[in-house]
C-alpha cells in the first residue's frame, strides 16, 4: 500500500474584511476587500465519509461547536464577522476564493449591516415558585392565591411578547427563537422568551430597557438573563 | 438591591451555556449552498438542521443522523411550552402544598 499524505480540507467559520487580523490558529483567505477566516481540517475527521459518525460523538461534536463560537467570538468588537454555520469544508483553498467571488456582494452586504453592532440574547424566566403571594392561611385564601398563580401563568406568555417588542424596539433589528425546553437547560423555570438582538455598540438603551423590564416583573416570578455580545449569527442573512 | 442586580448577566469572560453555542452554531449562520449538501441533522429541540457542505467533492449524498435520540440530555419528551402544561404543572404544584 503506498502511503499518502493525509487529506486535509479548509474549514471556514465566518467571512471579515480583508484588512482584520487572523484569529489564532487560523488564517485569512483573501480574495479582494473580504477575507474567510479557515483553517486546515483532516479528512479524516472531517471527511464527508466520517463526519456522520463523529457527530453522534457528543464530546466531538461540543468540542468542535466550541471552537467555532471562539474563532468567530475573537472578531467580536474589533472587526464584523458574518458568521458561517457549522461545517463549512472546502477540498481546496481555491474553493474557498471562488466562494468570496461568488457570493462577495452577500458577504459585503451583511458586513456593512453589522458593523457598529453586536448580537446580544435576552432571555426571559418564568418562575411560579417566585411569584410574590401572600401566605396561605384559609382554604379561601389558597383558592386565591391558586387563581393568582394560574392567572400568573397566563399573563407570564403576554409579558414575553411585551417585552419583545420593548427590546426589539431599543435594538437594530431582532429575532425571536423557540424557547429552549428544559432538557437543554437544565434549568426548572421556564423559558418564556429566547430572543436575539442586533444592538449598536456602545448604546446603552438597550441594557436599560432589559434592567427595567427586569425590575417590572420581577414580582411575577419573571426573570431576564442577557448574554453576549455574540457574533451576529441571528443577524447573518442580509435579508434578515 | 439596584436595577441592574436583577439581570443576571451571563457570556463574557464565562463560558457561554452550550444550549446557546449549539443554538446558534449548528442553527444560525450562513449556510453554504453549493454543488454538494448534506442535511446531517434535523433536531426538532433546535430546529436545527445542519447542512454541511463538501465543496467539489465528486459525488452528493443525503443521511440523516440522530445522535440526539437515545440521549436522555438531549431527547424529548415534548415541549412543555405550552400554556396547558404550565397550569397543570400550577395544580399539581398547590395540590402538593
Amino acid at each position: 500500500m503506498i502511503e499518502t499524505t493525509p487529506a486535509v480540507g479548509w474549514y471556514v467559520f465566518g467571512i471579515v474584511p480583508s484588512d482584520a487580523a487572523p484569529a489564532p490558529g487560523t488564517s485569512l483567505v483573501e480574495r479582494g476587500p473580504l477575507a474567510a477566516v479557515a483553517a486546515e481540517v483532516s479528512l479524516a475527521e472531517f471527511g464527508e465519509d466520517v463526519l456522520p459518525e463523529r457527530l453522534n460523538d457528543r464530546a466531538w461534536l461540543e468540542e468542535k461547536v466550541r471552537v467555532h463560537e471562539a474563532v468567530l467570538q475573537s472578531f467580536v468588537g474589533a472587526t464584523p464577522v458574518v458568521p458561517l454555520r457549522f461545517g463549512a469544508i472546502y477540498h481546496d483553498v481555491d474553493d474557498v476564493r471562488r466562494l468570496l467571488a461568488e457570493r462577495g456582494e452577500r458577504f459585503e452586504a451583511v458586513l456593512e449591516r453589522v458593523t457598529g453592532r453586536s448580537e446580544v440574547g435576552v432571555k426571559a424566566w418564568f418562575d411560579p415558585a417566585q411569584v410574590t403571594r401572600p401566605a396561605a392561611g384559609t382554604g379561601r385564601e389558597y383558592l386565591q392565591r391558586r387563581s393568582k398563580e394560574l392567572s400568573s401563568a397566563r399573563d407570564a406568555t403576554a409579558v414575553a411578547s411585551e417585552a419583545h417588542a420593548r427590546l426589539a424596539a431599543a435594538a437594530d433589528a431582532a429575532v425571536v427563537n423557540r424557547p429552549q425546553p428544559r432538557e437543554l437547560t437544565g434549568r426548572d423555570e421556564q423559558m418564556l422568551l429566547n430572543g436575539a438582538y442586533l444592538v449598536w455598540d456602545g448604546d446603552d438603551r438597550f441594557a436599560t430597557e432589559v434592567a427595567h423590564l427586569a425590575e417590572e416583573h420581577a414580582a411575577a416570578g419573571i426573570t431576564f438573563e442577557l448574554t453576549g455580545p455574540w457574533p451576529p449569527y441571528n443577524f447573518a442573512e442580509d435579508d434578515a | 438591591m439596584s436595577t441592574r442586580d436583577l439581570v443576571h448577566r451571563t457570556g463574557g469572560p464565562a463560558p457561554a451555556q452550550l444550549a446557546d453555542v449549539l443554538e446558534r452554531v449548528l442553527d444560525k449562520g450562513i449556510v453554504i449552498a453549493g454543488d454538494i449538501q448534506i442535511n446531517l441533522l434535523d433536531i426538532e429541540l433546535l430546529t436545527i438542521k445542519l447542512r454541511l457542505l463538501v465543496a467539489s467533492a465528486d459525488k452528493a449524498k443525503e443521511m440523516g443522523i440522530d445522535w440526539w435520540h437515545g440521549d436522555p440530555f438531549l431527547s424529548s419528551r415534548g415541549h412543555p411550552g405550552r400554556l396547558e402544561s404550565r397550569i397543570q404543572e400550577l395544580e399539581k404544584r398547590a395540590g402538593i402544598e
